[in-house]
């Protein structure tokens, strides 16, 4: 095999390799010199502000929603301690409706979606063996679009105009009739900025995933992170125009300019709100906690030391899960007047979601079952997972029961549920992660003691806090209420709760207090200090610019494992300017060398012109107007950068191979 | 310390005489446009779904005392459209045998032709014979022929730009794939108003 002739180099089964040509040292750090210099950051202000290095993008989306969940969680123990005895005055009703409003949003759209997207912007590039993501500047907008909502929700909520209806914004509560004032249209603007920063992550890992994998890692080989990663990025795809279109195109729209999608005076329709969104919002549940299955996988054939048990199942159950995760949307409606028939169907669709997800879980049990599992805190992480997201998982099979819901509804017991399923589901398989690519982002081990102190804290602290709240459901505790009357009986579990997010409090802090040290001074990793199997380990911790020195040939599903001897690559692309190698969607092939953009200032121009368009618009409707102008201007200038001549290009036309400038 | 040169690494093939430029699905730049191309559209059809779902709210469509919408201004502009397909298909062919004075040539036709497309498109708005504000029925069409209207402007804009770096600039022959991308768009643009112009313009006068 030579990658000489175009399109079919790597074959997958029949393959005959050449015999293996060692590359010396010399060779090695010559080529690591001029990539260096090709891929480096320019430095300062300006480098800082201009980066397309999707590690650094990466880091700064994960920082930032690091962020967001203190704030969120700060919110949260707000909402705690007001609730923490009867008829408690520590927050009006005022305060508390924009304190769990606010809790809700960021957690939601500014800390889960973000955070998970940002380790696969951080990951997918690295475990498919690419220098870096598909579209950097793409990218690099994305990251600046999500900061522009960030700090626009937070101004707004220390002025006082922090949203208020809830992070679901029901209507008619948050049209204009009964939320009049800006605070409602602060939420739907934060929304729609996190949608398109969303968007812009999914193309780049759909793309990134289908079209730069290194040659050899064909479709079944592609790491089950990166699987995961894949259908989230589908799920978004079509999930996120959804609530796009709900919160600008229609509940901004209401607002701002009198249209009547939710006026039943003119036609309107309150409940279309309901459709639209949770056809957005049931999805999102999966996309949050889909790349936390998806972190598992590694984690566990990692310390059990063993090939994971079903690939294929696992492969599968993603994708159904993806598909399945469409079809559920109404049973956040069964209190509403939906056909009997209506019910029945999403009843069953959302039973029959509990089945993938149960292959998945069956498949971790098989491997860790045969293997030999070391508990480290990653590992414990996995375990609280799996016991505290069956929990959530089996509360929500009660809950797609149509009679059984109807009791519970915007009750304290959906609370729980959903707090099980996604910090079950999400956060600890996150919290998981950072102990396991810790080292890798920052080349630094986190400390293990520090982190069973974490682990135990967070798994008891989750299930003090959320248990008792399925009583308190199921004892009538409506959910969004300030306060409570004595007589109700409910304040000794209220208390046991409030006590329970102490301790996961102090778990977080410790998580923090870690994270601080061992990045400071944490043991030294080295390029793969777990002995693990995928492609991020082929390369030093953390990553250099250009990821790899040269692009790694895959050889199996468990790349590092596969293999002995000295890492097998492919060599050609040059070092001078920025080449990377795109391969075919299927077989991962050698098809063409392309040349991804330098540094750039544009996105973040772009961002701001958007900024000024959509925060904007919330005053005048002739904003849109501006900023349409304003991004008009960007696009020309993006376009120009993206037109500069360098050197003369090798063209495939239909029929030939021809070289021109 | 362990830098990126100490990790072993052996050869088994080398890509270096792999092309620089392809056209088509081969390129990155086609697949991100597909992905973009499911957004705008599935955002349009979102916007259908809710056309429809008000829809149930009126007995007669369009309500009593609304005019059905009017159908000169808009067939005009399909037809532009439809036609300025050909101009974009031709720059885009010119584009794939690398030919500089043909794309010059046929992204301007294409750009003249597309001027009238965002006028007649403001038009078009009034042409529904209600305002966004009267009804729900109103908003529904307003919004699904504006958001149509506002990628269609940007990518008008688009095809302007290339249209004019490549008369007044030196291009590297790797822009010609995006050449071929930006009629791919157009086309999208173009086949995706079909069904829009059928249901929100001909509809009221046929159901």
């Amino acid at each position: 095999m030579r990658a000489r002739s175009g399109r079919s180099s790597i074959e997958q089964e029949d393959v005959t390799l050449p015999p293996p040509e060692p590359i010396d040292r010399e060779q090695l750090e010559m080529n690591a010199r001029q990539l260096d210099v090709t891929w480096r950051d320019p430095g300062g202000l300006w480098g800082w502000l201009t980066t397309v290095d999707h590690k650094s993008i990466a880091k700064r989306y994960i920082i930032t929603a690091l962020l967001m969940f203190i704030a969120g969680g700060i919110e949260a123990a707000m909402m705690r301690m007001q609730l923490a005895v009867p008829e408690n005055s520590l927050l009006g009703p005022d305060r508390y409706n924009q304190v769990f409003t606010t809790h809700g949003t960021t957690m939601m759209f500014l800390f889960a979606v973000p955070i998970m997207n940002a380790m696969g912007l951080y990951f997918v590039p690295l475990m498919v063996g690419a220098r870096t993501i598909a579209f950097p500047r793409l990218n690099a907008f994305g990251y600046y679009a999500y900061l522009v909502g960030v700090v626009f929700l937070y101004v707004s909520l220390f002025l006082n105009t922090g949203p208020d209806a809830g992070w679901t914004a029901y209507l008619p509560l948050a049209g204009p009739q009964f939320s009049p004032g800006h605070r409602v249209d602060v939420w739907a603007q934060v929304v729609t900025f996190t949608e398109i920063a969303a968007l812009a992550a999914a193309v780049n890992i759909i793309v990134t995933t289908l079209k730069m994998r290194a040659p050899g890692m064909s479709l079944n080989r592609i790491p089950l992170f990166v699987w995961a990663q894949l259908v989230v990025s589908f799920m978004i795809v079509f999930a996120m125009p959804a609530v796009a279109t709900a919160s600008t195109l229609m509940l901004a729209a209401d607002r701002a300019v009198s249209t009547h999608w939710f006026n039943p005076a003119e036609g309107g329709d309150a409940l279309l709100w309901q459709h639209v969104f949770w056809f957005f919002g049931h999805p999102e549940v999966y996309i949050i906690f889909l790349p936390g299955l998806g972190m598992v996988t590694p984690i566990v054939e990692t310390f059990c030391r063993r090939r994971v048990f079903g690939y294929d199942a696992l492969v599968l159950a993603n994708i159904t899960t993806g598909f399945f995760s469409f079809g559920l949307w109404v049973h956040h409606m069964f209190a509403t007047p939906i056909p009997e028939l209506g019910q029945s169907l999403f009843t069953a669709a959302s039973m029959l979601i509990a089945i993938p997800t149960g292959i998945q879980i069956f498949c971790w049990i098989a491997t860790m079952w045969s293997g030999r599992p070391r508990l480290t805190t990653a590992m414990l992480f996995v375990l609280g997972f799996l016991f505290t997201f069956v929990i959530g998982g089996l509360t929500g099979v009660m809950l797609a029961s149509v009679t059984f819901d109807k009791q519970a509804h915007d009750t304290f017991f959906v609370v729980s549920h959903l707090h099980y399923v996604l910090i079950g589901g999400a956060v600890m398989p996150l919290l998981g992660a950072f102990y396991f690519w810790f080292p890798k982002v920052t080349g630094r081990m986190l400390n293990e003691t520090l982190g069973k102190w974490n682990f135990w804290l967070f798994v008891i602290g989750v299930n003090v806090a959320f248990f008792p709240m399925h009583i308190l459901g199921l004892n009538g505790m409506p959910r969004r209420i300030y306060s409570y009357l004595a007589e109700s009986g409910w304040g000794p579990l209220n208390l046991l709760a409030t006590a329970g997010a102490v301790v996961v409090v102090a778990s977080v802090a410790i998580f923090l207090v870690n994270a601080a040290l061992s990045w400071r001074s944490g043991a030294v990793a080295g390029p793969n200090p777990w002995a693990s199997s995928g492609l991020e380990w082929a390369t030093t911790s953390p990553a250099p610019s250009y990821n790899f020195v040269h692009t790694p040939l895959v050889l199996g599903r468990h790349p590092l494992w596969d293999s002995v001897g000295p890492l097998p690559v492919i060599t050609g692309l040059r070092h001078d300017r920025r080449e990377v190698l795109v391969t075919t969607a299927f077989d991962a092939r050698p098809d063409h060398r392309h040349i991804e953009p330098e540094a750039s200032i544009w996105p973040f121009v772009m961002s701001l012109a958007m900024g000024v368009t959509w925060i904007g618009s919330i005053f005048t409707p002739w904003a849109v107007l501006i900023g349409l102008g304003m991004t008009l201007l960007v696009i020309l200038g993006w376009g120009w950068e993206s037109s500069r001549v360098k050197d003369a290009e090798l063209v495939e036309t239909e029929d030939r191979l021809v070289e021109a400038v | 310390m362990t830098t990126p040169a100490t990790i072993e690494q052996q050869s088994l093939g080398d890509v270096s005489d792999l092309p620089t430029v392809t056209f088509g699905h081969r390129t990155l730049m086609w697949w991100g446009t597909v992905g973009f191309m499911v957004i705008e559209g599935w955002t349009l059809a979102i916007l259908l779904a809710g056309y429809f779902y008000v829809r149930q709210n009126f007995i007669g469509w369009p309500p009593l005392r609304v005019d059905v919408p009017s159908m000169r201004i808009p067939t005009i502009n399909l037809l532009i459209l439809l036609g300025s397909m050909v101009p974009a298909f031709l720059a885009a062919q010119a584009a794939r045998r690398l030919d500089t004075p043909g794309v010059r040539i046929w992204l301007l036709i294409t750009s003249l032709v597309s001027v009238p497309i965002p006028i007649l498109r403001w038009y078009e708005l009034w042409a529904l014979n209600v305002r966004w504000d009267t009804n729900a029925y109103g908003t529904a069409a307003w919004l699904l022929v504006g958001t149509h209207a506002t990628l269609l402007l940007l990518d008008v804009f688009d095809t302007f730009g290339l249209t004019l770096f490549y008369w007044f600039k030196k291009m590297p022959v790797r822009v010609m794939s995006d050449v071929v991308d930006n009629s791919f768009y157009w086309y999208f643009m173009v086949l995706s108003w079909i069904p829009l112009y059928l249901i929100v313009y001909l509809g009221p006068r046929l159901f």
